[in-house]
């Protein structure tokens, strides 16, 4: 068994769970994490995305003994009780999602672009969702979403 | 070299198949705060479909689609949906739900009749209030009406009504009937880039234009046309399925089963094209399936502005398009040889 303590979503947790554990599965298995999504389980799709270090991550590729001591946040750690994250809320309001399975993923997605780069271009969000596979929207109003996210992040904007 | 070209798709498509029972049904029911409560078997998929029937009971009750509570998709307590397939939801179950709603509010409006000292046909509901035509300010709340209808005239307010698009049977000498209740239009223009040494497409530009009657949320609609042009994206250029001499395919993860992403987008542009169809709920007839439909052929015909190379067999790969631009070329070549 491995032993690992992590910070999710700001808060420190341990498990120790069978060596080829990846970390989706630790999620989702052992803090019943159940946001970041499974899809293909083998780096295609990037429902799985999350945030290590700043970094937006499969968690399917990454194994649960390689984040211990690592920072991680996933889709559950974005709303807080009183309210969405401003990138929720932007993809809420352009229905940005269908069926919404890649949902988590993508957002996680943009908002690792968006803490690295608060004013990005058209192409660079582009570059950033590329990795997170939606069957139903043809991203374009995901694009807007994250574009209109980012002047309200920016303070360009009042939120909705 | 990197070549562009243009090409238009056009399509029909039809809605509320007849050839067999396709019915949806409904029940509706105006509660004692003005709200109603609509119970349809239909599957909400992300499409939208629950938001637009509730639109289509809100505007007959004239309340608010946040009035509107929604109980979807348990067979156990709502009745059989024929299905959230053949884009057939906003017009065969939207049918439904409008006649069921008119019959809740036709009640609304025997019990509304005698209280407002008019006949029942010289009300309408608006403004979340029955109200006497013409006279608006003779009314009273819906839920005032609702509220009297089950506890002073003892007629609750609420219909139930199915719906199932009128069929004319296929003759089987002539092959002819009416095997679809109405009829959606599109067409599509795309704008690509063919390298012509790789043979590899990139699409740059798509423009849209697509009736589906009364576009009743028309931001859904968009995001139902985008949504259609990505999978027929996929189709025309990248998406394949590929079998080797068992059947069994050989390519059946995302890894080599390429869809496009984000990048492999090219920048849509949504014309909705106004129009009212008599049959459909507030006019409207239904977007899902078509939207998919002329996405290919715009964009082989765009291939064919470019490199002037058919193409016949999708998807459009990068081998497929070199190809042809090489058999093209022999045979432009030939044309200029002189004959034996």
């Amino acid at each position: 068994m491995t032993d690992v303590t992590l910070t999710i979503n700001g808060e420190e947790r341990s498990a120790s769970v069978p060596p080829e554990t990846s970390l989706l599965r630790l999620l989702r298995d052992e803090f019943y994490l159940t946001g970041s999504k499974l899809g293909c389980d083998v780096g295609d799709c990037g429902a799985c995305t999350v945030i290590v270090d700043g970094m937006p991550v499969n968690a399917c590729l990454m194994l649960a003994g390689q984040v211990d001591g690592r920072d991680v946040v996933t889709i559950e750690g974005l709303a807080t009780l009183e309210d969405l994250h401003p990138i929720q809320k932007a993809f809420e309001e352009f229905a940005s999602l269908q069926c919404g399975f890649c949902g988590p993923g993508v957002i996680i997605s943009a908002k690792g672009l968006l803490d690295r780069n608060p004013d990005p271009t058209k192409e660079e969000i582009k570059d950033a969702l590329s990795g997170n596979l939606c069957r139903c929207t043809g991203y374009t109003k995901m694009i807007e979403a994250v574009q209109d996210a980012a002047r309200i992040l920016r303070g360009e904007k009042e939120a909705a | 070299m990197k070549k562009r070209g243009k090409g238009m798709g056009c399509m029909w498509y039809p809605i509320g198949f007849t050839v067999m029972a396709n019915p949806s049904a409904a029940t509706v029911k105006v509660n004692e705060d003005g709200t109603a409560t609509l119970i349809t078997g239909t599957v909400e998929t992300g499409q939208g479909s629950l938001t637009v029937l509730g639109q289509i009971a809100a505007e007959e009750l004239g309340i608010s689609t946040d009035d509107v509570h929604v109980v979807s998709a348990d067979t156990d307590a709502t009745p059989m949906d024929t299905g959230a397939i053949a884009s057939r939801t906003t017009y065969v179950t939207g049918n439904a739900i409008q006649l069921a709603a008119e019959k809740a509010k036709n009640i609304l409006f025997e019990v509304a009749a005698p209280m407002l000292g008019v006949r029942p046909n010289q009300l309408e509901a608006k403004d979340r209030q029955i109200q006497v035509k013409g006279f608006p300010q003779s009314c009273l709340p819906i839920g005032e009406v609702a509220a009297h209808a089950q506890n002073g005239a003892g007629t609750p307010a609420l219909g139930s009504a199915s719906y199932n698009p009128p069929t004319v049977a296929m003759d089987p000498e002539t092959g002819q009937g009416k095997p679809f209740s109405t009829y959606v239009y599109a067409t599509q223009i795309a704008e690509v880039e063919v390298d012509e040494e790789t043979g590899e497409v990139e699409v740059l530009r798509i423009a849209a234009a697509h009736d589906c009657g009364t576009a009743i949320n028309p931001m859904l609609v968009e995001g139902q046309i985008q949504g259609g042009i990505s999978m027929g994206v996929g189709m025309a250029i990248q998406e394949e399925m590929l079998f080797d001499d068992e059947g069994r395919q050989i390519n059946p993860n995302l890894t080599n089963y390429i869809m496009p992403t984000s990048l492999d987008m090219p920048d849509l542009e949504v014309d909705i094209v106004e129009n009212f169809d008599p049959t459909g709920p507030f006019g409207a007839k239904g977007v899902g399936e078509p939207t998919a439909v002329a996405t290919s052929a715009a964009i082989c015909n765009a291939i064919y502005d470019a490199v002037g190379a058919r193409i016949y067999n999708l998807p459009a790969t990068a081998e497929k398009v070199l190809a042809a631009i090489k058999s093209k070329d022999r045979s432009d070549r030939q044309k200029y040889l002189p004959a034996e």
